[in-house]
């Protein structure tokens, strides 16, 4: 050929001299032109798509690794620099962690396109082993990289694979503990799984799909009769827009997926902490379902676990031979689809059950709160060396509502729920079945201790506001009934008139201000003065209490001035820095205390000895809202 | 040419044929260089955006290291640890030694403050007491006590720090890192 400039004649010579040693030509000429039978079609694109998929992950995986630190001190630490620290963490880690899921769907696609179009059969069928192998080693990945980033989620759903690599026969014990690095997880687990992930499988990937793709090659493009007889196309470049351009649609869809939800990172890993939103990812669900099929879980783990899906696997590594004999292909295709419908059906169940459990939902909204909470504290305060689980232990936003719900919450409800959103339940006969009810509360809901809505709920609705302890026997009844629930029976009415609206306002403000809480100020220092001469005098702006609320309450002011009172005597609660931190932690220390309920009246246990120090304080804390809160 | 049946498609529909082509190289090469670019651009992190290395000392950055009446009164020179919370990536530890610097104190009351990194490439120099020079371990860069360099080896005199001496009589240094090797002092 001529070539009108000199340019073109140097590039020709280099590439003819770097044919002459490469003799890339050949193999580009090799590649681009393979013969299609029929022409390109949409349907060939999957394996491209899959080859695609897996560079995606080898580019973002390098870079990922060049931030991550796998050590049970460091590892959600530095996926969480990488997450939300970082320039361009979230979108790198982003892609990583939808491509994932995409390749699981991609494969689905592949492996259905296969079996469709009867491409294992001779001679193909050592390349479908091929693709099955490929199969497990990208299920191997998906699996040793769910773990890395070692928080609640990917932890606790590990776990559970690793215990049933534990019940395989014979040799069960010694694998797990060879795949987990010790008895237990650990730094070894997470420097394992991070070898096997980003060392070994990806090699072995690799390897196979080079001979996967050059076993194909040889036999070619498996197409339909039809097209046997029609003109031949070739891959280039045809076949090759096509490939390119579904490509670009799951890259569209992964990066979609990437800036619209983002790679979530729950809590860091807790081994102490039950995590009751334990699910495996999306594509395994309908694993986790069948094994909590009664039938199924009567029959043993290692059934389910690993005969059932070992049974499945040997029947496909089987088909290229069914495919033999008569209606082999039916069968083959009529398994597949059997199993496509079975696994949808149980991830459907799964799905639905999820969704109708409020107690799951809770758990899970708990979970994406902690990985959030800890973002947020790692952020503000840094991370120890202790790593950042120690920061959530410390923190009274995390501790609280669980030291509530764990303490609390078999008599007391917070906004009506737990502390931890959960609806307590209980199992009562009715007509001979065992049914779940919500269990009724026996003593305030607690959700608005302390605040001004508080403060006037007991004023004038005493008894709605304590309504749960009609439940609590003989002594909540008395409780009901007793000399501040009589005070609110005959003043109540007053103390709601329009002419006394302000002076409502004002012994609320004054009481509100005696505990001095963050979270309750600015305190409305005219008001304050006011309710402070409403509670020495009981003169209101239009009539007066029956009985003053100093004549019963001790209260010292929290401005210092002279006591307004010293109370009745035992029994009396005490109202000098009422709901303030100091007031509740004595108040939950010791609750029959001469300066609070006295042991007479008092039901409440004291936590004294049930709680330590820095459990009390985190509960109080949390009530109080003393903790840090991010702008 | 006879037309060939392994290029037929090419034979029948040239036009169809460059685009096929051109659309395939232009989708291929984006969606490469789409997980490509934003890898690159996350392992340019460091270049993007700055990090303390500590946090700590008062409004301006000042770290209290010692009281001025510690210091000889001959000019001689005692080296310190700066404490401060040591920001790493992730971690943040509290109360670290984060650099040591050479102070000096001068006539009225004056302080000199060295990082004792070396300008050359990031040695520690060391007080020679006999010679009354600052001498670098690896590769015999030499100072005098004002810091000037004996010899050709370094390319610059020691990096002063700034410092401020509060009416309690405590000093005060603002501990920085300079890039080695070159003429010019600049802050890394």
């Amino acid at each position: 050929m001529r070539r009108g400039k000199e340019g073109g004649c140097l590039m020709n010579a280099l590439l003819n001299w770097l044919d002459h040693r490469t003799g890339y030509r050949t193999l580009m000429h090799e590649a681009l032109n393979e013969p299609i039978p029929g022409g390109a079609k949409w349907k060939y694109v999957w394996g491209s798509t899959l080859t695609f998929v897996f560079a995606v992950q080898v580019i973002t995986g390098f870079f990922l690794w060049s931030a991550y630190s796998p050590s049970t001190l460091t590892a959600w630490e530095s996926v969480y620099y990488i997450q939300n620290v970082m320039s361009y963490g979230w979108l790198v880690r982003g892609i990583h962690h939808f491509a994932a899921q995409a390749m699981m769907i991609l494969l689905g696609l592949h492996f259905m396109q296969v079996i469709i179009a009867g491409a294992y059969r001779a001679p193909r069928e050592v390349n479908f082993w091929l693709g099955l192998v490929l199969m497990q080693i990208v299920l191997g990945l998906s699996l040793t990289g769910y773990l890395l980033p070692w928080d609640q989620k990917g932890y606790y759903a590990t776990k559970v694979a690793t215990n049933i690599v534990g019940v395989t026969p014979m040799i069960g014990p010694q694998l797990q503990q060879i795949a987990q690095g010790g008895t237990s997880y650990g730094h070894h687990t997470l420097t394992r799984f991070f070898a096997l992930h980003a060392g070994v499988f990806p090699a072995l990937l690799v390897g196979f799909l080079a001979l996967h793709i050059f076993v194909f090659r040889r036999h070619g493009i498996t197409v339909s009769k039809s097209d046997e007889t029609k003109p031949v196309g070739t891959f280039w470049p045809d076949q090759v827009l096509m490939d390119a351009v579904a490509c670009l649609g799951v890259l569209a869809t992964i990066l979609f997926f990437t800036v619209w939800k983002g790679a979530e990172l729950t809590g860091p890993a807790d081994s102490s902490e039950a995590y009751s939103a334990a699910r495996p990812e999306w594509y395994f669900l309908f694993l986790f379902r069948f094994l909590k099929i009664e039938e199924v879980d009567k029959l043993g783990l290692a059934f389910g676990a690993l005969y059932v899906p070992g049974a499945i696997m040997g029947v496909i590594a089987l088909m290229p031979f069914i495919g033999h004999w008569k209606l082999g292909h039916r069968f083959n295709i009529a398994f597949t689809f059997a199993l496509l419908a079975g696994a949808t059906f149980l991830t459907a169940i799964a799905l639905k059950e999820d969704a109708a459990d409020k107690n799951y939902q809770a758990a899970v909204k708990a979970a994406e709160f902690e990985g959030h909470r800890a973002a947020e504290l790692a952020k503000e305060f840094g991370i120890p060396p202790t790593g950042a689980l120690s920061l959530l232990k410390e923190d009274a936003r995390i501790q609280g509502p669980k030291l509530f719900a764990r303490h609390c919450s078999s008599c007391h409800r917070y906004n009506g729920h737990n502390g931890l959103d959960q609806v307590r339940m209980k199992e009562v006969e009715e007509n001979g079945h065992k049914v779940k009810v919500e269990e009724p509360a026996t003593a305030a809901d607690l959700g608005e201790f302390g605040s001004r809505k508080w403060i006037t709920n007991v004023l004038t609705n005493y008894n709605s506001t304590f309504e749960p302890l009609k439940h609590a026997g003989e002594k909540g009844e008395k409780f009901l009934d007793g000399e501040m629930a009589g005070w609110v029976k005959e003043n109540a009415e007053t103390l709601k008139k329009s002419e006394n609206v302000g002076s409502m306002q004002s012994l609320v403000e004054f009481l509100v201000s005696q505990g001095g809480r963050k979270e309750m100020q600015p305190f409305d220092p005219v008001l304050v003065a006011a309710g402070k001469e409403i509670f020495k005098t009981g003169k209101l702006a239009s009539g007066s209490f029956t009985t003053n609320c100093s004549d019963c309450h001790a209260l010292k002011p929290a401005d210092g001035s002279e006591s307004l009172g010293e109370g009745a005597g035992p029994g009396y609660p005490t109202l000098t820095g009422y709901a303030s931190q100091q007031w509740l932690t004595e108040f939950v220390k010791n609750p029959a205390h001469d300066s609070f309920y006295g042991s007479e009246r008092n039901l409440m246990p004291a936590f004294e000895s049930k709680l330590s120090d820095k459990e009390l304080k985190h509960l109080i804390d949390w009530m109080v809202g003393e903790y840090f809160q991010s702008k | 040419m006879e037309p060939s049946s392994s290029l037929p498609t090419e034979q029948r529909a040239p036009r169809r044929s460059f685009l096929a082509a051109a659309g395939s190289i232009v989708i291929g090469g984006l969606i490469t260089l789409t997980p490509l670019f934003a890898g690159l651009a996350f392992f340019m992190d460091p270049l993007l955006r700055r990090r303390a290395p500590f946090k700590g000392g008062d409004a301006e950055g000042f770290l209290a290291v010692t009281n001025l009446s510690d210091l000889p009164e001959d000019g001689t020179p005692l080296r310190f640890v700066l404490r401060a919370d040591k920001v790493d990536a992730w971690n943040e530890f509290k109360d670290q030694s984060i650099g040591t610097v050479y102070l000096r104190k001068l006539p009225g009351n004056q302080i000199v403050a060295f990082n004792d990194t070396c300008p050359h490439l990031g040695c520690k120099v060391d007080y020679q007491e006999a010679s009354k020079t600052f001498l670098c371990p690896c590769h015999a860069s030499a100072f005098q006590l004002d810091g000037e360099p004996m010899n050709k080896i370094p390319p610059r005199r020691l990096d002063t720090l700034e410092s401020k001496t509060d009416p309690d009589g405590k000093v005060w240094i603002k501990y920085q890192d300079f890039q080695c090797g070159v003429e010019k002092k600049g802050a890394v």
